[in-house]
Formats: C-alpha cells, sequence, structure tokens
C-alpha cells in the first residue's frame, strides 16, 4: 500500500514538474504583460514538432534536438509582441481591455494549432525516448526519459529563476512587472522586455514539449489539455506569482496521481478544473495570494 | 438608429428570403446552419461584448441545449417542439446559477470560470456513458415532428432562429435593459451609482444569453441530428468569439452577420480542405482585433468622437481671468 | 542644454488638458511649476517625459524635439522623471532600485562607479541598502527616488511633487538634497503644491491654470502681484 503510494507520489512530482514548465512561462507571461497566453499549448506543440523533425528526420542526437527546439520556440515566442500585441496597445492606447488581448491570444492558437495541423498532418508522430534505460528503486521503477523531464524541468526553471534575480535584464523584467512607468523612467524600452518575456516563457513551453515528446507523442493539439489546466495551476498559484505556479504545479500533478487510486482515470482531468472553479469562487487570488513577480 | 434598423430589416430579410428564393438543398443547409451559428454569436455578444461580462465557456451552454434536447427526446421521447424551449431553459437556469459567483469576478478571471465550466461540461459529457453516450456523443433520435417536405423543415428552423435574432436585438437595444447593460459594461461603478442594479441585470445578461445560446444548440441537435463532445471544445468557442469579433462586438446584430459571413467562408473553404478554414479564421480574429476591433459594423457605422476640451468651470465673476499667459 | 515648451497642447484620450502651455528651462536652472489641482502641471511634466503624446506644440531639448519619443528614449538625451508616488519598486530592495536606475549606463563598472557617488551622496541610502524599498519612510523614500534618477546623471530632472505626502521635516531634508543638486549644475522643473517650499529655492516659476500659462516670473514678482498672489498663494491649504 505505501509503496504504491509512493510510486504515485514520485509519478505526481514528475508530471508535476512538467507542469511546472507550463505554467510558470504562463505566470511569467501574465506577471509581466497582463495578458493570458492562450497559444501557449501551440508552442508546447511546436516543441514537440521541432524534435521530432530534429531527431527523427535529421537523425540529430537528443540533446541538440531538445536545445534546438527550446530555442526555435523561444524565437517564434520573440516575434508575438511586436507582431501582434504591440498594434492593437497601440490602438487601445491607455485602456487596458484585457479581453481584447485574450481573444488575439485565441486567435493565434487556433492558427497556429490548424498550421500545424495543415503542415504537419494530423497522425500521432513518434519520438523515441531521449534516454534509455530504467532506475530500479525498491517500490519502483522509473525510466530514465521521465527522470530526465524532471530534471531538465527543474534546471531550466532554476535558470530562470537565477536570471530573474541576478542578470540586469531579469532587473529589467521584475521592474516591468511592477512599475511599468517607472521601469521606462528607468530608460528601459518596455516593447524589448516584453517580447523577451513573452520569448522566454514559450520558450519554457517549447522545451517542456520536446522534452515530454517521447511519452505524449506530436500532434497539433497536444497542448491543449495542458494549456487548460496551466490555467487553473496559475489561479491556484495566484496569477502573476511564479514561486505560486511552481508549487501549484507540483502539488496539481501530485493530486492528479494519487487521485487516480481512488476515481476512475478519464475524470482525472476533472480536478484540475473544479479546482480552479472552485479557487475562483472562494480565492481568486490563489493559495499563496497575489504577488507580482518578485 | 433609423439606419440601424433598415439594416437590421434588411438582413432578416434576406435571411429569410434567401432559402425560398433559393430552395436548393445544399444552400438551405448552410443558410440554416449559418443562422443558428448567428444565434450562438450574438448570444455571447449579448453577454460579453453587449454587457461586457466576457465569457469563454459559451460552448457549454451550447452543448447543454443540444444534450437536453438529444436526451429528451431519445430517452423520454419528447417532442422536438417540447425540446427546444427546454433545452433553452435548462441553459438559461444554468447560466443563471453560474452568473452567481461570476458576479464577483472581472476580466481574465471571470474568462477562465467559464472557461472551467465549459471544459467541465465538456469533460461529463464524454464520460458519463450512461447519460451522454460518451465521446460518441447521442445520435438516433427524432426531429421536429410534424412537418412536410424537406424545405419547409429547413424553413421552420429559420424562423425560429430569426424570430430569436430580433428578439435579442430588441431586448439589446430598445428596451432599457439593453442600455443597462451597455452603461454596465463601461462603467460598473459608475452605472451602480446612477441606481442601477448592476447585479439584476448582470444575472440578466447571463440567463438570457445563455438561454439564447441553448436554444441555439437545441436547434443544432434537431438539425444535425447528432451532439458530441467536441461540440463543448474551445475550437466552439474560438469559433463563436471569431465571428463576433468579426462582426462587431456589442451591437448584437453585427456578429451575427459576422457569423453568416464567416460561416460562408468556412463553407467555401471547405473545397481546399478541411484544415485551411481554420487557419483562415484564426488570422481574421487576429487581424481584425488589432485592425479593426469594431468589425464589420464599426465599419458601418463609424464616424470620429471629436476631441474635448475641458471648458473651465463656471467661476465668479472675477477680471482676473483675463491674466494673459 | 534648455529646455523649451511651447504652445503645447496635450491631454487623456480625447479630454484636452494643455491649451497652449510655454515653458523653459535653461542650464542649471531651478524652475517651479505651481496651479491649482488639475491645473496640468502633472499633466505638462507627463507630455514632456513622453508618457503622453501632444496633440500639437513644441518641446525641445537643446535643439533636438522630444515630440513622440518614449519615455525610455526622453532618458537618454539627459533628462530624468521622478513620480508623484515615488515610482519605487517597493518590493525590490534600495540596492536593486538603485541598479535599475543605472540600468542605462553601458557597463557594470559604470554602474558600480555610479553606486559608489550615491552612497557617497547618500550616506543613509548605503545603510539600507539590503532593506525593503517599501519599507523605508516617506521621506527615504522621496531621498531613494532622487537619488534613483541620479545614477545616470541626467542634465535636467523633472519632479512630480516631490513634497507630497510628506512630513514637514521630509520635505526640508528632500528640499536641501533637491538645492545642493541644483548647485551642482542640475537643472530642475518641479511641480509643486506645497507653494511656499518652491517659492523659496526656484529661481522662476511658471504659475498654471486651467491648462493655461497664468504667471511667468521670479518669486518675488509673484509675491508682489497682488491678484496672482489672492488667488494662487490664498488657495493653497
Amino acid at each position: 500500500m505505501w509503496e504504491s503510494l509512493l510510486e504515485f507520489l514520485v509519478q505526481g512530482i514528475i508530471l508535476g514538474g512538467l507542469y511546472a514548465l507550463f505554467a510558470v512561462g504562463l505566470t511569467l507571461i501574465f506577471g509581466v504583460l497582463e495578458v493570458i497566453n492562450i497559444a501557449h499549448g501551440e508552442f508546447f506543440a511546436l516543441g514537440g514538432y521541432l524534435v521530432f523533425a530534429a531527431v527523427v528526420l535529421l537523425g540529430l542526437r537528443p540533446v541538440v534536438g531538445i536545445v534546438a527546439a527550446s530555442l526555435g520556440a523561444f524565437a517564434v515566442g520573440l516575434a508575438v509582441y511586436p507582431l501582434l500585441l504591440a498594434p492593437l496597445r497601440r490602438r487601445l492606447g491607455r485602456r487596458p481591455y484585457g479581453a481584447l488581448y485574450l481573444v488575439l491570444t485565441l486567435g493565434l492558437s487556433t492558427f497556429m494549432q490548424n498550421g500545424l495541423l495543415a503542415v504537419a498532418g494530423g497522425e500521432y508522430l513518434q519520438v523515441p525516448p531521449h534516454v534509455a534505460g530504467i532506475l530500479d528503486l525498491s517500490f519502483t521503477a522509473l525510466s530514465y526519459q521521465r527522470i530526465l523531464v524532471f530534471v531538465v524541468a527543474m534546471a531550466l526553471l532554476a535558470g530562470l529563476f537565477a536570471f530573474l534575480l541576478l542578470h540586469r535584464q531579469g532587473l529589467a523584467v521584475r521592474a516591468v512587472a511592477q512599475n511599468p512607468e517607472a521601469a521606462q523612467a528607468m530608460g528601459i524600452n518596455l516593447g524589448r522586455i516584453f517580447s523577451l518575456t513573452i520569448a522566454l516563457g514559450v520558450g519554457l513551453a517549447g522545451a517542456g514539449g520536446a522534452l515530454i515528446a517521447p511519452q505524449f507523442n506530436v500532434y497539433p493539439a497536444v497542448g491543449l489539455p495542458l494549456t487548460i489546466k496551466a490555467f487553473a495551476i496559475t489561479i491556484l498559484g495566484g496569477m502573476g506569482n511564479l514561486l505560486g505556479a511552481l508549487v501549484a504545479s507540483l502539488v496539481v500533478g501530485v493530486t492528479e496521481s494519487l487521485a487516480v487510486m481512488v476515481i476512475p482515470s478519464e475524470w482525472q482531468n476533472l480536478i484540475a478544473f473544479a479546482v480552479m472553479v472552485l479557487v475562483l469562487l472562494v480565492r481568486p487570488q490563489g493559495l499563496l495570494g497575489r504577488a507580482v513577480v518578485r | 438608429m433609423t439606419t440601424r434598423g433598415t439594416w437590421l430589416g434588411g438582413l432578416a430579410v434576406a435571411a429569410i428570403l434567401l432559402p425560398l428564393a433559393v430552395p436548393h438543398p445544399f444552400v438551405l443547409t448552410i443558410a440554416t446552419q449559418a443562422l443558428i451559428w448567428a444565434l450562438l454569436a450574438s448570444s455571447w455578444d449579448l453577454l460579453s461584448g453587449y454587457a461586457g461580462q466576457v465569457s469563454f465557456g459559451h460552448a457549454g451552454f451550447f452543448v447543454l441545449g443540444g444534450y437536453t434536447a438529444a436526451i429528451t427526446s431519445k430517452s423520454l421521447g419528447l417532442s422536438a417542439w417540447l425540446g427546444v424551449w427546454l433545452g433553452a431553459l435548462l441553459a438559461a437556469v444554468v447560466g443563471l446559477a453560474v452568473g452567481f459567483p461570476a458576479l464577483r469576478l472581472r476580466g481574465h478571471y471571470l474568462a477562465l470560470i467559464t472557461l472551467g465550466f465549459a471544459e467541465i461540461l465538456r469533460l461529463v459529457a464524454q464520460n458519463w456513458l450512461s447519460l451522454t453516450g460518451g465521446p460518441f456523443g447521442i445520435y438516433g433520435y427524432a426531429t421536429f415532428s410534424g412537418l412536410p417536405a424537406d424545405p419547409l423543415l429547413r424553413r421552420q428552423a429559420l424562423y425560429v432562429v430569426v424570430a430569436s435574432l430580433f428578439a435579442m436585438a430588441v431586448i439589446g437595444e430598445r428596451t432599457p435593459a439593453g442600455k443597462a447593460f451597455r452603461a454596465i459594461r463601461e462603467d460598473e461603478l459608475l452605472a451602480a451609482t446612477l441606481g442601477i442594479h448592476t447585479t439584476r441585470y448582470k444575472l440578466l445578461a447571463f440567463a438570457l444569453s445563455s438561454g439564447f445560446a441553448g436554444l441555439a444548440g437545441t436547434l443544432y441537435a434537431y438539425y444535425v441530428l447528432l451532439v458530441s463532445p467536441t461540440l463543448a471544445s474551445p475550437a466552439t468557442t474560438a469559433l463563436v468569439i471569431g465571428m463576433a469579433v468579426f462582426g462587431g462586438l456589442g451591437t448584437i446584430w453585427g456578429p451575427a452577420a459576422g457569423a453568416l459571413l464567416l460561416y460562408g467562408v468556412n463553407e467555401a473553404l471547405r473545397f481546399v480542405g478541411v484544415v485551411y478554414n481554420l487557419i483562415v479564421v484564426g488570422l481574421i480574429i487576429m487581424t481584425f482585433v488589432i485592425f479593426v476591433p469594431e468589425g464589420l459594423a464599426g465599419v458601418v457605422r463609424r464616424r470620429p468622437a471629436p476631441r474635448v476640451r475641458r471648458s473651465p468651470p463656471a467661476r465668479s465673476t472675477d477680471a482676473s481671468r483675463s491674466i494673459g499667459g | 542644454m534648455s529646455l523649451v515648451v511651447d504652445d503645447l497642447h496635450a491631454g487623456y484620450g480625447r479630454l484636452e488638458i494643455l491649451q497652449g502651455v510655454a515653458v523653459r528651462v535653461d542650464t542649471g536652472e531651478m524652475v517651479g511649476l505651481i496651479g491649482p489641482n488639475g491645473a496640468g502641471k502633472s499633466t505638462l511634466l507627463k507630455t514632456i517625459f513622453g508618457y503622453l503624446r501632444p496633440f500639437g506644440g513644441v518641446i525641445a531639448f537643446g535643439d533636438e524635439s522630444l515630440v513622440g519619443l518614449r519615455p525610455d528614449q526622453v532618458l537618454h538625451r539627459g533628462i530624468g522623471f521622478l513620480a508623484q508616488d515615488g515610482g519605487l519598486f517597493a518590493d525590490m530592495t534600495v540596492h536593486e532600485n538603485l541598479v535599475l536606475g543605472g540600468y542605462s549606463l553601458r557597463t557594470r563598472g559604470d554602474v558600480e562607479q555610479a553606486l559608489d557617488q550615491t552612497f557617497t551622496q547618500f550616506p543613509l541610502l548605503r545603510d539600507r541598502r539590503r532593506q525593503r524599498a517599501g519599507s523605508l519612510s516617506g521621506g527615504e523614500q522621496r531621498l531613494l527616488g532622487l537619488a534613483r534618477a541620479l545614477m545616470v546623471r541626467p542634465r535636467l530632472i523633472l519632479l512630480d511633487e516631490p513634497s507630497a505626502a510628506l512630513a514637514p521635516r521630509f520635505i526640508d531634508r528632500v528640499y536641501d538634497a533637491i538645492v545642493a543638486l541644483n548647485r551642482s549644475g542640475l537643472a530642475l522643473l518641479i511641480a509643486e503644491q506645497n507653494v511656499e517650499m518652491i517659492l523659496g529655492v526656484a529661481r522662476r516659476v511658471y504659475v498654471l491654470d486651467l491648462g493655461q500659462n497664468a504667471f511667468d516670473g521670479s518669486p518675488a514678482e509673484l509675491r508682489e502681484t497682488e491678484r496672482i498672489r489672492r488667488l494662487y498663494l490664498g488657495e493653497v491649504a
């Protein structure tokens, strides 16, 4: 009994790690731009497609494939602000009609997902595990592929936090999140920071998609369940709160995993949404309160 | 107002006459489905564009209506004529229920909770095999009874849809409720201080909007004769929002027109290939939100507002007012 | 390097607040901007700095036009801005705030050097460098804002009501610092509600009312003009 509990716990933590890559990026974008990126899942899918192209089509090493996929998502992400959000912001002026930005990212999501469908087709593409082998623990056996996902996810997130805390541009990102006008008075170019932030956020998603491709397979809508779940996680952790998103990701991952022991797996996905609705009703600012990106 | 009335009238007349003038089954099919989407799009606009409570979960009410219709007809053998109102009513009631907690939420939070609601409904529809038939949905139930030949069936649905559209447009534009909705959208705090029962009207907006969405759902169910969980997918919501943005938020008739046009475009593009039409939809959403946020409706009635000078307050006669700069 | 503003029309959205305002600040000059609430003092400073785009008129610094520039671009031209609420990053430390002040400096060495200078000039900030900016007292926060703006050694600083919401002793400290900075060559355009304070230190003052220039001259001239005194000096609570 304890063994299976432990097993599910570990699986849950690993799942939570993947969720965290996704949700932290989403929260980062929201914290700095006040925009919910509905197209986040499409960048996740893009990462999967890029790693497929790199590893399966071009025969490159998995490491190269994952890096290429992350950079690819990052690069595409750089274009989102100047091409889409900036023109809308110019048009709206000071009025923050947030709903229109949501609609914009919704349009982007539709466009990207169906674009991927058009270009690559709808079949589930397969990617071989990035690392082979299984780690034998007393209570369970973990594939190295799974461990890789978790380790790399945590490393990337640690890198992000370090960047935000120590690097000059990371400081600028936090400044913009806290007080955009004051940040401008410091000589910070808002547009550049916005672009960088989105690129970082979706770059993480792309990395996640590349990492988990062997397990989830690659298809245009692969990011959809994650996107919606990430909304729930973000609400739970407090929108704009990076640490909250990380913690909430792990909590949701573990809860989902443990819940499988009690409820049938098809209903598993319901948990995140039910939790989200509950949180929105009871405490919209999330478990850890609405703290802006520090 | 008169120009708008003429437009609405013209649109309605055209919509009604079209299938009659060209009783080709293909045209009728497209026209009917387009009007169902038009109803759904304008119902979304009533809540999100008009009353300013942006909902990302309208697919949920749509599906609720559709499944109610299908289930009551299949399991209870109820007539479609009854099922239509049952579906709409249930959706309205649920919409009202959703409206209560939504009262406290704004902007992003409201959008997300409605999205969560739609997702929950979709998952329920997908997994509750005994009630909803699971991923394959429900089919094999009877549609509107007592109807003559095929073309007439279409006409009936058309009439119902158009009548509802008008009802909504009327509510939106002419009745005090419409004005209240707009006031709430512009500045809720101000509206409250002006004595508008914002709570009551927001709930009304939810109930009406979801009711009409449910109605659209029942019509869909009785027309297509198949309901499945994918109807509640975010793609449906995306399509609806796209149509509304294209047509012009906050005008009711705009999204309806947008839906008609976009659906026509969608179907035409279907000949090119199933995948491409949604790409175009995505592009249209993005382009219109950025460059033409008022949508087609805005293009129709655009007049730039003049700059306002802040006028000096009425002061007592004081010659010093004339001091030069 | 003079700041010249002429026939400036500006406002928010479609509401025009400034209706043809003219202002001038010469090199190293301390100029005051007073007037009733809503006269447009804040709007003027924000428009000069680029937060608002003017409807029309001239804004020039040296021989370069500032119209249409973003705030970060105006900063690079040598003008700093201190917002009414201080504009601090409250959740960051004093040190981080100052480092951000030096964001546009080219090298790390420049930033370190500027930090050293700042701490010499404002020793109390060195003591508090690890403290959260939001936990400082009102006056210390204002000084931090000033020190932060000075990190890039601007030629002119726009100050929006530096004495707002400060206790009198803090106001004195802040103005002491301002006067010292002016003496070392920094030009300042200071919008103020606290008329007495600004009249005591400024070389010239402008009076704005309802978005238009109502007076321009030295503090002494201002005090002498009976009508002005009655209207504007008498109005101050």
